[in-house]
């Protein structure tokens, strides 16, 4: 769906499937090559599971609760999970990452690349029989950008929105101040009935917990903490879910949803290492699921603060990758299971060049480095120092991963052995998150994870967007990087946007602003009955149909 | 007595507010902020989103002024509204409140139930064999962690005898009347469990060293002399006495029976208070966490006051303020 989540820490990760049998010499860098795709990392097709069967209800696991099913007021995986079955998007991004169209028909583009017309359907309907018409729409939108509105998934999609405006009952005009590249996926939108929601306070409105459905399926019953149930939508026009009923059970603890995915009241569930360890301990004989495992667009970075007297060297930080080890992470930590990256993108994204190699592993070359940048240790303590300051920081990573600890410590044994002093502290995750959009660290351990397919860079790596304007945590400043960044979002063309990405990339490589770690992979676990499953960049929820096209074998 | 009651009353307001000062400051300078949502948030706002969303809560304004409002509004029984999903704070708790006291309450009784009889079998018979065992069981049963025995009692109950649900309050399709009870009290069985050993072990440990320290003493060998049987001696008399610590044992594990228990409610799913508390704190909820603190520090100076009330009913000494 949506664009990333910068700074979101890669809870999952560690794969603990053992599969050794390519150990990989340390010195000659394992490019991230498709060859690192090994059975069980296939891409799976849904469409080619034959004709779907309907019928059946479908379990599937919440850790958390949603906090509201209104869908401007979303903040969390949770809500769009359950909101993917009830409310359309005007359009949404397919496995291939093609837009397609969900409530709207169709979006024509102005020339100048600033104004888009999106036109709904002539059938999309509400559960209470009214049409889904441009109020709506414009309703919405007002909503989003309503300073006392809290809509994080979308504020930030229609901060440059000039005007809004409806046309005709099934049009509706936006005027943007800016033509950008990767507008189109600010459609991938929800639209709220403005007819139910008159003389309500909005945030506390009604339908946040009774939402009226566009979509395929409409809820039934929300048991707080417990389960949300949902059946058909009858009045949805187009192609039916195959389920009769969705069953969402809230389970916040990973072992429990284990047991209930062997016990076959799950169906599914996303799985974290330790998840896919106790599955696999129980061979293949394991009553209950098949093991999905592929690639998507999460990455994970060690955030160096470039406005720190320490990393604000492009030396240092180029020293900085070249001490951690990330062929042995690979091998060792991730059992086979991530890419290494060079640069901020996974390299499944069209931004990512193949061809620009990751630095290496290379302690000798990396003291080389620090001593043209100044750094040596001139007092004999076993520490480099420069101008009477010694090399020493915190390396701050989110008490809950236990994958980010464990890179820190890597790292931060390299180091030790080149006399500069890493002190991995970890810290829980709302104080954790401070910190770093405060930008008050000087390394943090961060993941990225793909939430859209947009690829722009600018909102965290571009100069202007230092804490506390935006995301560039690091505050890394380059001026061509900057320039490279402005044209990139600015050019229309996919192939010239894609060049561009590409020069950009090397200059990533090259500055390090951050050290770029890998991609791992994404685990599922699903019952073996169910069929027409299709793995994507972005994850097997996040895409249309995703599990609206999943479907039950009568066995 | 009365004296005595007005005198604990009025002491308990002053300790209520101050809790509720420490709680609050302690909550808003903790680091980290509601701004950012938790681990599973799609999308963090930062510069002028942020900056509405800080306006919005009224994040903007002085520590002082919020504090204020705040109490101000509590004092008329208005906790305000939950930062994350808009709903009255009030609402949330009452729907955790009856799901926590009947898995705490519940616990409680079945451990009170069992460790007195426990005790004073042990306790009458101070070394015995059944003294020596029972003793060793307890103390194992004490240092067992929760989260671990559930695991093992889900295993054992769910997973290979597919006795017990394994999770939740009840099936999906519950049935109604004789079959909807039973359903519940199937779901109830391992939770319970989980909250009953611990307290069972200890309330257990507590009886039996009073009345093995009531049954030596002269009363108890007077009524003896009198011709009490060796069971009426030690129910009728020496238990009274060894439950006085008990009772103030209570007015501690009473408020507990709110704040619930996050391990076991995150482990069986349960939707109670503790997993509430919990998820507040890790959002930085400020006006859930605040709701809830302030219904724990009641619930505390409450029990603590009914505990001290029985013991000075049930205790002379304490009521005349003899005692030392």
């Amino acid at each position: 769906m949506r664009r990333a989540v910068a700074g979101v820490l890669l809870l999952a990760a560690i794969a603990c499937r053992a599969r050794q049998e390519s150990p990989a010499p340390t010195q000659t860098l394992s490019r991230p090559t498709p060859q690192a795709i090994e059975p069980g990392l296939e891409f799976l097709d849904g469409t080619k599971d034959g004709a779907p069967e309907a019928g059946g209800t479908l379990y599937r696991r919440l850790a958390g609760e949603p906090t509201t099913l209104n869908a401007v007021l979303q903040s969390g995986v949770f809500e769009a999970q359950v909101l993917q079955y009830i409310q359309r998007n005007l359009f949404d991004y397919d496995a291939k990452l093609n837009r397609v169209p969900g409530l709207a028909e169709s979006l024509e583009v102005s020339s100048d690349g600033r104004e888009y017309v999106v036109t709904l359907k002539a059938d999309a309907v509400w559960e209470d029989g009214k049409p889904v018409t441009s109020r709506d729409v414009l309703f919405t939108v007002e909503k989003i950008r309503d300073p006392k509105v809290p809509a994080p998934v979308f504020k930030s999609l229609f901060e440059d929105l000039d005007k809004a405006e409806v046309l005709d009952p099934r049009r509706v005009r936006f005027r943007f101040r800016q033509p950008y590249a990767f507008r189109a996926m600010a459609f991938v939108l929800p639209v709220l009935p403005e007819h139910r929601f008159a003389g309500q306070r909005f945030l506390s409105a009604r339908d946040n917990r009774a939402p009226l459905s566009d979509g395929p399926y409409r809820l039934v019953k929300w048991k707080t903490q417990e389960s949300l149930e949902l059946e058909r939508n009858p009045r949805y026009p187009w192609d039916k879910g195959n389920f009769d009923r969705i069953l969402f059970r809230i389970v916040p603890d990973n072992a429990t949803a284990v047991r209930l995915l062997t016990s076959g009241e799950l169906d599914e569930d996303q799985l974290d290492a330790s998840q896919k360890a106790k599955i696999e301990a129980m061979g293949p004989s394991a009553p209950c699921c098949r093991l999905v495992e592929f690639y998507n667009l999460d990455f994970n970075y060690i955030a160096l603060n470039n406005r720190s007297p320490l990393f604000s060297d492009a030396r240092v930080r180029r020293a900085m990758t070249m001490l951690l080890d990330r062929a042995s992470l690979v091998r060792d930590l991730y059992r086979g299971s991530a890419r290494i990256i060079s640069g901020p993108w996974a390299p499944d994204s069209p931004a990512y060049d193949a061809s620009v190699e990751p630095l290496p592993f290379n302690p000798e070359q990396a003291k080389k480095l620090l001593a043209e940048a100044g750094w040596g240790d001139t007092n004999g303590n076993g520490t480099l120092d420069r101008d009477g300051h010694e090399f020493e920081f915190d390396l701050v990573v989110s008490a809950g991963s236990d994958i980010g600890r464990q890179i820190d410590e890597m790292l931060s044994a390299e180091l030790a052995n080149v006399g500069v002093t890493a002190r991995v502290r970890q810290m829980e995750w709302s104080a954790f998150v401070a910190k770093v959009d405060a930008g008050e660290f000087d390394a943090a351990s961060l993941g990225w994870s793909s939430v859209d397919a947009n690829p722009d860079p600018y909102f965290y790596w571009h100069s202007s967007q230092c804490p506390p304007n935006g995301q560039n945590n690091g505050c890394y400043r380059s001026a061509e990087a900057d320039r490279l960044m402005e044209e990139a979002r600015t050019t229309l063309d996919a192939q010239k946007r894609k060049e561009t990405f590409h020069r950009l990339h090397r200059i990533f490589r090259d500055d390090a602003p951050a050290i770029f770690v890998v991609n791992p992979t994404q685990k599922y676990a699903l019952t073996k009955s169910v069929r027409g499953v299709t793995t994507s960049p972005l994850g097997l929820y996040g895409i249309w149909p995703g599990p609206l096209g999943w479907w039950k074998k009568a066995s | 007595m009365t004296a005595y009651l007005l005198r604990r009353l009025a002491l308990a307001i002053p300790t209520l507010f101050g809790i509720t000062v420490v709680v609050f400051f302690l909550v808003h300078l903790a680091p980290g902020s509601p701004i950012s949502g938790g681990v599973d948030s799609l999308r963090r706002p930062t510069g002028r989103a942020a900056e509405e969303m800080r306006r919005l809560y009224g994040l903007d304004r002085p520590l002082p002024e919020r504090f204020a409002t705040w109490i101000s509004r509590a004092a008329r029984f208005d906790l305000g509204e939950s930062f994350v999903d808009h709903r009255p704070v009030s609402e949330r708790i009452g729907e955790a409140l009856p799901n926590t006291l009947l898995l705490n309450g519940l616990a409680l009784v079945l451990a009170l139930a069992i460790a007195i009889p426990l005790g004073v079998v042990a306790g009458g018979r101070p070394e015995s064999a059944f003294d020596r065992t029972s003793g060793a069981a307890l103390f194992a049963l004490y240092s067992m962690p929760t989260f671990w025995a559930a695991l093992l009692l889900q295993t054992l109950f769910s997973v290979r005898l597919r006795l017990l649900p394994l999770y939740g309050m009840e099936s999906d399709v519950a049935g109604s009347g004789f079959a909807g009870v039973a359903d519940r009290l199937a779901h109830l069985a391992l939770p319970v469990t989980c909250l009953t050993y611990g307290t069972l072990a200890f309330v257990a440990r507590l009886v039996r060293s009073g009345v093995a320290e009531a049954a030596s003493s002269d009363f108890v060998l007077a009524a003896r002399a009198r011709g009490a049987s060796r069971r009426r001696a030690l129910w009728t008399h020496a238990l009274p006495n060894a439950l006085l610590p008990v009772l103030t044992l209570l007015g501690l594990v009473l408020p507990a029976l709110l704040s619930g228990s996050v391990i076991v409610e995150k482990i069986f799913a349960w939707p109670g208070l503790g997993r509430l508390y919990f998820d507040s704190i890790l959002a930085r909820d400020y006006p859930m966490i605040l709701g809830l603190s302030l219904l724990t520090a009641v619930a505390t100076l409450a029990a603590t006051l009914l505990a001290d009330l029985a013991t000075a009913a049930a205790d002379p000494r304490v009521r005349d303020g003899a005692a030392p």
